[in-house]
C-alpha cells in the first residue's frame, strides 16, 4: 500500500525526461508544420499527456471534401494565420504553447474518445506542471459566437499563452486598391459627374432608396444574419419579430409603389392637359394605391396573426 | 375660371380668415383631447399605476423631490441601491422629468388642488403628448402650411410609435423628451428662417431642458450641426444661418454643461465634437465672406479661399490629434454600437441584452406607423421639390432616423415625428390638389388636335388602352418636371375624380384610426407589473404576482434586508418593496452585474460565499413555467451567463449550459452546469410536486421537468406567489455548529454520512 503510494514519486524523474523528449519532438513538429502540428492519435496523446509543462490549443476539424464541412474550410485559414504569428515569438515562450490541428479522417478514434460530434472545435489544454500550471487537466472550449475571424480568437487564446499572440490582421490590399482607384476614377470623371451630383433628384433617389430599405427591415437581416429565404424555400419568415432577406425587397417595393402612386397623383397628374387622360390616370393610380395597400395589409396579417383588419383582399 | 361645385361668393376675406383660425384652434383642441384619451386605456383597463421598470425609479425619485424639496433631491445618496456601493442619485440622473412633475405638483398644491404625486406621474406622459401634437403642428407649419400642420398633429397624437412610450403610467424620460425634441427643432427652423437670435436663444433654452431630461439629446446635438453643414456644402451660407447657429450653440452648450450628469462632456467627448467643429467652420466661412465682400481683387479672393481650406484642415487635424492623445474621449459604447452593429454584442453584452436594443423587423415599422410609412417617402420627395432650407432639415432627419430606427427598436421613437411630418406634407399636398374646386381652363384647340387619336382611343376602349396610358405617363413625368418651372395650368377636371381621391384618402385615415386604437389598446397599454389574461368566459383575469411578492417583501422582511435579483427587477424592488438591491436598471457597474450573473449561474457551493459576502438575505427569481409567461429568468439566463463570462471567462462558459447537441434545454437532457446552477434550482425547486409526481410541464419551453427536482441546501424557499411567477428564497445563515450547510442538511434529514469525506466537507466559510 505504502509502496504504491510512493511509486509516483519515483516516476517523476522519468516523467520529466519523457516530457522533455516529447517537448522537443513537438516543437520540431510545429516548426516543420509552419507553426501547426498535424496530429494523429499517438501525437495527440503525447500533446495532451497528463503531465505537461506546456499548454496546447487544438483545433478539431474535418477538411476532407467528403465531410462537406463548410465552416471548417472557413475557419482553417484563421487558425493557420494565428499559429504562424505564434512562430515569431522567442523560442523560450514559443515552446511552451503549441498549436495543433487534428483532422477527423486522420484520427477518428480521438473524436470518438472525446465524444465530439461537430467540427470545427477549438480546445485549450492548460499546463499541468511548471510555473504556469492551472491545476486542471480538462480543456476549455472556445466559443465561436464571435464568428470565425482570427482576431477574437487570438485575443481569447492570448489568455492561455505565456505572452500575448502577436497576431495582426493582414492588410487587405485589394480593398485599399479598390478605394484608391475608386477615388481616382471619381476625381477624373468629376467634370462629367458633377451635374448629376448637383441635381437634387439624384439625392432624392438616394434618400428614398435608403429610407425604403431601412424601413423594410434591412438592418435586421444584416445584424441577425437572416438568410435570403427559408430553408424550405418560403420567403416569409414566420413570426412577428423575424424576417428573411427577400422580405426586405418585397416590402420596400410595396412601400415604393405606394409612395410613387401618391407622388404621381400629387405632382404629375394635375399637370395633365387632357381631361380624359387625367381622369384615367387618377383612376389608375387610385386603383394601384388601393390594391397594393390591400396586399400590404394581407402580408402583415401573415406576420401578425392576431391582426383583426383587412382591406379588399 | 370655372369650379367643379359652385362656391358661395358673398363672404368677406376677414370672415374666412377668422373662421379658419377658429376651426384650427378647435381642431388642435380636439387632437389634444384624442391624444390624451387614447393614452388612458392603461388606466381604464387596469388602474392608475406606474408601468414597467425604469418608471419605478423615476417615480421613487419624484416622491423624494416632492416630499423633501429640490436640494435634498440634488444631494440624495441612495445607500440601498447597488449594495454595498450605493448610488449618488443627484449626479447620475437626468433630473428634467422629476423636476417637471415636481413643479406641476407644487403648482397644483399652491392652488389647493390636493393631487397625489402618483397621479401627476401617471398622467404626465399623456399631458405632454398634447403638447407634442402642438409642437409638431408648429414645426410642420414651417414646412408647408397650417393644414399640413394639423394633419401632422393628428398623426403624432395617435400614432402607436409614439404612444408606445407615452401611455398613462409610462413615466419615463421619453414622455417629455419627444415634445422637447420637436419644439427645439421648431425653434431652430424658426431661428434659421428669420435669422433671429431670439429664436436661437429659445432653441438653446429648450435644448437645455432636453439635455436635463433625456440622454437622447445627443440626437439634437448632431442633427442641427449636420443641417448647418449640409447647407454650407450646398452653398447656402447666409447671415441667418450664422446668427441662428451661433446663438443656439453658444448658449445651448454653456447651459447644457450645468446639468451635473453631463458636466464637461460637451467639450470632451466625440458625440459633441461635430457641433463644435461646425461652429468653428461657420466662423471661418463668415470671416471669409466678410473679407470677400470688402476685397475686390481676384488674388485676395484666392488667398481667402486657400486660407479657409487650410484653416479647416488644421482644425480637423487638431481634432484628430486631440482624440489620439486622449484629451477628447472617444465615442461612448452606446453611441458607437449604432455604427458598428456587432460591437455591442462583443464588448458590452449588457447593452445588447436589452430587448429594446434589438434591430427592428419590418412588421414593427408597419405596426407602429401603418400607412404613414409609405406616405413618408412621398413627403420626402415633395420636400425635394421645394428644397428650401427647412426642407433640407426634414430630408436629413428622415435619412438619419430611418437608419437608427432600423438598428434599434427603441429609436423608432425618434423616427416617428419625422414620419408624421413628412406623411402630413404628402397627404396635405394630395388633398390640396383635389379639394381645390377651381378647374383649369380647357386645353388649347391646337394641343387637343395633336392627340385626338389617343384620347379617342382612351374614351372608347378603356380596357385595351391601359398600356398606352402607362407609356404616356412616362412622358408626362418629364413634361411635368419641366412644367413646374413654367406656369402650365394645373388642376383637376370633374367632380368624380375628386371624389375618388378624397374617398380613398378618408378611407385610409379611418383605417389608420382603427389601427391605432387597436394597437394601443391591445399591445401598448399593459403595465407589465400587472398582467392580464382571459378567463374561459372571456372576462378579464388579472395576474398580480409581482405586487404580491413585493408586498410580501415589504411586510415580512427586516427593513435593511438586501434582495438579490437580476437587474431588470432592481428598480421595482426598490420602488415597491422598499428593500436594498445589488443591481438595478441603471446598469452603470458591469462587474457588479456580472457578480450577480455569476452567482446565478454557478453551483450553490460557489454562489453561497458570494451571497454571504454581499449580505444578501433574499434571492428573487421570476419563473413563468407554470403560466407560460415567456419573459422569465430562465429565458434571460443566457445573458446572465454571457455577462458573467465577460468578467470570469475561466469559470463561466456559455457552451457548458447547452446540451452537447447545442440545444438550450431544461428537461432531463439539460447539461450538468445548467442543472446545478442556482438559477435552475431556484426556478424548478419543488416544481414537479405541483403535478403530484406526474409529468411536470414547463409551458414556456414546452419541456418536461425531471420527476426528481433539484434540492437546495444553502437557500430555503421563503415565498412563492399565486401563479409561481415570483419565487423568493431566503439565504440560510452559517450552521451554528460550523458544519457545511450541505452536511448539516443531510444530517437533519437523517441521511448517513459517507465515511472518509468528513474532512473535506468541513471548512470555514469566509
Amino acid at each position: 500500500m505504502k509502496l504504491a503510494a510512493l511509486f509516483p514519486l519515483f516516476a517523476i524523474p522519468f516523467a520529466f525526461a519523457a516530457s522533455k523528449e516529447d517537448k522537443q519532438k513537438l516543437s520540431s513538429l510545429a516548426a516543420s508544420g509552419n507553426g501547426v502540428i498535424r496530429l494523429d492519435a499517438p501525437t495527440f496523446d503525447i500533446l495532451t499527456s497528463s503531465s505537461r509543462d506546456w499548454s496546447a490549443s487544438i483545433h478539431f476539424t474535418a477538411l476532407d471534401k467528403r465531410r462537406r464541412c463548410a465552416p471548417c474550410k472557413e475557419f482553417d485559414p484563421s487558425w493557420n494565420a494565428i499559429a504562424k504569428a505564434w512562430t515569431t515569438v522567442p523560442a523560450e515562450q514559443r515552446d511552451s504553447h503549441f498549436f495543433a490541428t487534428l483532422d477527423f479522417d486522420e484520427a477518428p478514434i480521438v473524436f470518438q474518445k472525446l465524444n465530439l460530434a461537430s467540427a470545427p472545435v477549438v480546445w485549450v489544454y492548460g499546463p499541468t506542471e511548471g510555473s504556469r500550471a492551472t491545476g486542471k487537466n480538462s480543456p476549455s472550449k472556445y466559443d465561436f459566437s464571435n464568428g470565425f475571424e482570427a482576431e477574437p480568437l487570438a485575443q481569447h487564446l492570448s489568455n492561455h499563452t505565456p505572452i500575448p499572440i502577436p497576431y495582426r490582421a493582414p492588410i487587405d490590399w485589394a480593398r485599399w486598391i479598390t478605394i484608391v482607384s475608386g477615388l481616382l476614377v471619381f476625381a477624373l470623371t468629376l467634370r462629367f459627374v458633377a451635374p448629376v451630383l448637383q441635381s437634387r433628384w439624384t439625392w432624392a433617389i438616394i434618400t428614398i432608396c435608403t429610407s425604403l430599405t431601412m424601413t423594410g427591415g434591412f438592418m435586421f437581416t444584416r445584424i441577425r444574419g437572416s438568410p435570403y429565404t427559408g430553408s424550405d424555400g418560403s420567403w416569409i419568415a414566420g413570426g412577428y419579430q423575424n424576417q428573411y432577406g427577400q422580405e426586405v425587397q418585397v416590402v420596400a417595393l410595396i412601400y415604393g409603389t405606394l409612395a410613387f402612386s401618391v407622388v404621381m397623383l400629387t405632382m404629375i397628374v394635375p399637370y395633365q392637359s387632357s381631361p380624359t387622360r387625367q381622369r384615367l390616370q387618377i383612376y389608375l393610380w387610385s386603383g394601384v394605391l388601393m390594391l397594393v395597400y390591400s396586399v400590404l395589409v394581407t402580408l402583415f396579417r401573415v406576420k401578425n396573426r392576431g391582426y383583426p383588419f383587412k382591406l379588399l383582399l | 375660371m370655372s369650379t367643379a361645385p359652385p362656391l358661395p361668393q358673398n363672404i368677406s376675406a376677414s370672415t374666412v380668415a377668422n373662421t379658419t383660425s377658429l376651426l384650427r384652434i378647435l381642431a388642435l383642441g380636439l387632437i389634444s383631447a384624442a391624444a390624451i384619451a387614447s393614452r388612458l386605456f392603461a388606466v381604464i383597463n387596469f388602474e392608475s399605476i406606474i408601468h414597467e421598470f425604469d418608471p419605478w425609479f423615476n417615480y421613487r425619485a419624484t416622491r423624494v423631490l416632492a416630499a423633501k424639496g429640490f436640494y435634498e433631491f440634488w444631494n440624495w445618496f441612495d445607500p440601498t441601491a447597488w449594495y454595498p456601493l450605493g448610488r449618488v442619485v443627484g449626479g447620475t440622473v437626468y433630473p428634467g422629468l422629476m423636476a417637471t412633475s415636481g413643479v406641476i405638483y407644487n403648482f397644483l398644491h399652491y392652488f389647493n388642488l390636493p393631487v397625489d404625486i402618483r397621479n401627476v406621474c401617471v398622467l404626465l406622459a399623456p399631458g405632454f403628448s398634447a403638447l407634442t401634437a402642438w409642437a409638431t403642428y408648429m414645426f410642420t407649419k414651417e414646412m408647408k402650411d397650417p393644414s399640413a400642420g394639423l394633419l401632422a398633429a393628428a398623426f403624432i397624437g395617435i400614432v402607436p410609435g409614439y404612444i408606445s412610450r407615452s401611455v398613462a403610467g409610462s413615466y419615463d424620460n421619453e414622455a417629455i423628451a419627444i415634445f422637447l425634441l420637436m419644439f427645439t427643432f421648431y425653434l431652430w427652423i424658426a431661428a434659421l428662417k428669420q435669422g433671429s437670435a431670439l429664436f436661437g436663444t429659445l432653441a438653446a433654452v429648450f435644448y437645455f431642458y432636453m439635455v436635463a431630461a433625456w440622454g437622447g439629446y445627443a440626437f439634437i446635438t448632431n442633427m442641427i450641426p449636420i443641417h448647418a453643414l449640409v447647407l454650407l456644402l450646398m452653398g447656402r451660407y447666409s447671415g441667418r444661418l450664422y446668427v441662428a447657429y451661433c446663438s443656439w450653440y453658444a448658449i445651448g452648450t454653456l447651459s447644457s454643461m450645468q446639468v451635473p450628469f453631463v458636466g464637461f462632456q460637451p467639450v470632451r467627448t466625440s458625440e459633441h465634437m461635430g457641433a463644435l467643429g461646425v461652429f468653428g467652420l461657420l466662423q471661418i466661412v463668415a470671416f471669409a465672406t466678410l473679407v470677400r465682400s470688402h476685397v475686390s481683387s481676384k488674388q485676395f479672393q484666392n488667398l481667402t479661399a486657400i486660407s479657409v481650406v487650410s484653416l479647416g484642415l488644421l482644425g480637423a487635424l487638431a481634432f484628430i490629434v486631440m482624440t489620439y492623445k486622449g484629451w477628447i474621449a472617444p465615442w461612448t459604447g452606446r453611441f458607437y454600437s449604432l455604427w458598428d452593429t456587432g460591437y455591442a454584442k462583443k464588448y458590452i453584452p449588457i447593452i445588447a441584452s436589452v430587448s429594446e436594443h434589438q434591430p427592428t423587423a419590418w412588421p414593427s415599422f408597419f405596426m407602429d406607423l401603418q400607412f404613414l410609412i409609405f406616405l413618408f417617402p412621398a413627403g420626402v420627395v415633395m420636400c425635394f421639390r421645394d428644397l428650401r432650407d427647412e426642407h433640407v432639415f426634414v430630408i436629413i432627419y428622415a435619412l438619419v432616423a430611418s437608419y437608427f430606427a432600423g438598428v434599434m427598436v427603441r429609436l423608432m421613437l425618434t423616427l416617428t415625428p419625422v414620419v408624421c411630418v413628412s406623411a402630413a406634407v404628402a397627404l396635405s399636398s394630395l388633398l390640396d390638389t383635389y379639394v381645390d374646386v377651381k378647374e383649369p381652363s380647357l386645353p388649347d384647340a391646337t394641343e387637343a388636335d395633336k392627340k385626338p387619336a389617343s384620347s379617342g382611343a382612351v374614351g372608347s376602349h378603356a380596357g385595351t388602352s391601359a398600356a398606352a396610358v402607362a407609356s404616356s405617363t412616362i412622358s408626362d413625368i418629364f413634361n411635368a418636371a419641366k412644367s413646374t418651372k413654367t406656369s402650365k395650368p394645373k388642376g383637376i377636371w370633374g367632380t368624380d375624380a375628386r371624389i375618388v381621391i378624397l374617398l380613398n384618402a378618408i378611407g385610409m385615415l379611418v383605417f389608420f384610426v382603427f389601427h391605432c386604437t387597436w394597437v394601443t389598446s391591445s399591445a401598448y397599454s399593459s403595465p407589465s407589473v400587472v398582467l392580464a389574461s382571459q378567463n374561459p368566459d372571456g372576462s378579464q383575469h388579472i395576474i398580480d404576482d409581482y405586487r404580491e411578492a413585493y408586498y410580501w417583501l415589504r411586510m415580512n422582511t427586516p427593513q435593511d434586508a438586501v434582495v438579490m435579483s437580476w437587474w431588470d427587477y432592481g428598480y421595482q424592488i426598490a420602488g415597491m418593496a422598499d428593500r436594498g438591491t445589488l443591481v438595478d436598471n441603471n446598469t452603470w457597474n458591469n462587474t457588479h452585474i456580472a457578480t450577480v450573473g455569476k452567482a446565478m449561474s454557478s453551483t450553490e457551493e460557489v454562489a453561497y460565499p458570494i451571497l454571504r459576502k454581499h449580505d444578501v438575505d433574499y434571492v428573487l427569481v421570476i419563473f413563468g413555467g407554470l403560466l407560460g409567461y415567456s419573459g422569465d429568468d430562465i429565458n434571460k439566463f443566457l445573458w446572465m451567463v454571457r455577462i458573467a463570462q465577460g468578467v470570469w471567462p475561466d469559470e463561466i462558459q456559455e457552451p457548458n449550459y447547452f446540451t452537447p447537441q447545442g440545444e438550450y434545454r431544461v428537461d432531463d437532457r439539460a447539461s450538468d452546469s445548467m442543472k446545478n446552477s442556482l438559477m435552475y434550482k431556484m426556478s424548478y425547486y419543488r416544481f414537479s410536486e405541483l403535478y403530484g409526481g406526474g409529468n411536470a410541464l414547463d409551458r414556456v419551453r414546452n419541456q418536461h421537468i425531471p420527476k426528481v427536482g433539484p434540492t437546495l441546501d444553502y437557500l430555503e424557499e421563503a415565498f412563492t406567489t399565486e401563479n409561481w411567477i415570483v419565487r423568493i428564497y431566503k439565504v440560510r445563515k452559517e450552521d451554528p455548529l460550523g458544519r457545511d450547510l450541505k452536511t448539516a442538511n443531510a444530517f437533519a434529514q437523517g441521511k448517513k454520512r459517507k465515511r472518509g469525506r468528513v474532512g473535506s466537507r468541513r471548512r470555514a466559510i469566509v
